[in-house]
């Protein structure tokens, strides 16, 4: 079972076996690393931008998040994405009910998510240190 | 939940839908010559049929929002009359000697099996490029 459980690891698309509650630290810790005032500033920054279509997507969001939360919630989407893709992974090795498609697919889903928040973050660390750069 | 890769429900069924097409055609392929089912006549040649489901969306009264996804219907057991053999020495045989042989035609067997293997290629295409949008789409804010 040792072959298996290495198989696993490999199979955990693109995070190398980054685990969900491992990705629940990064993002409190995404939302930490940025002070209360700068994210303040962060938010009304993108409010300013025409972004209608951050301001709605998924569970979380709703009326008067922040935008804090609402990385956390994509975050823990796509946690929840890798830990479906791995359950799959798992009850197709175990010989559950799982075809092989079901589960190459719920990994590809993982890995796109995981694509996905990696570029957001990108995108919010440029705009955190363009403005850190800002000349007062 | 965000969904990345959408419309990617569609194909997930209808490979699911094929792979029991497949199952059932290999059905039919290992019992082409076997002359007592459980029920003692000859085995009978099973067709599958497909139906499409409506997505939540649609079921809430919007037809236009999602795609539809496919499930296997019911697999119906084909109504042609058994082959008859002339083997008089077959435990099977009747007073006359011949034997009720399934309903089964190989050749049809195989066309079928094509034909839903093209099908689950089909669908596998539409996965990679359903994958190859989405990290397209990606790729637009990564400069460098």
């Amino acid at each position: 079972m040792d072959a298996l459980s290495a198989l696993k690891l490999v199979a955990t698309p693109s995070t190398g076996g980054l685990q969900a509650n491992a990705m629940q630290e990064m993002a409190s810790s995404l939302t930490k690393s940025i002070p209360a005032a700068e994210m303040q500033q962060l938010t009304a920054a993108s409010s300013d931008m025409p972004l209608p279509s951050l301001a709605s997507p998924s569970t979380v969001g709703g009326g008067g998040a922040g935008f804090g939360e609402m990385l956390g919630g994509l975050v823990n989407d796509v946690a929840q994405k890798q830990a479906a893709a791995s359950s799959a992974v798992s009850g197709l090795l175990s010989g559950q009910n799982v075809s092989l498609h079901q589960a190459m697919i719920s990994m590809e889903e993982a890995n796109v998510s995981f694509q996905m928040m990696v570029e957001v973050r990108n995108r919010l660390l440029d705009s955190y240190q363009e403005l850190m750069r800002m000349q007062i | 939940m965000i969904s990345l890769l959408t419309g990617i429900e569609s194909s997930a069924s209808a490979l699911d839908a094929e792979r029991m097409r497949m199952d059932v055609i290999s059905q039919n392929i290992a019992n082409a010559n076997t002359t007592r089912d459980v029920d003692g006549k000859p085995y009978q040649r099973q067709e599958i049929v497909f139906e499409s489901v409506l997505s939540a969306l649609q079921e809430a009264g919007n037809p236009d929002a999602g795609a539809k996804t496919v499930q296997v219907a019911r697999v119906l057991k084909d109504p042609r009359p058994p082959r008859m053999v002339y083997n008089p020495g077959h435990p099977d045989a009747d007073a006359k000697g011949f034997v009720a042989m399934p309903n089964i035609n190989i050749h049809e067997e195989m066309v079928d099996m094509i034909a839903s293997s093209r099908t689950y290629e089909a669908n596998l295409a539409v996965v990679k490029n359903a994958r190859a949008i989405a990290m397209q789409a990606l790729s637009i804010g990564r400069h460098s």
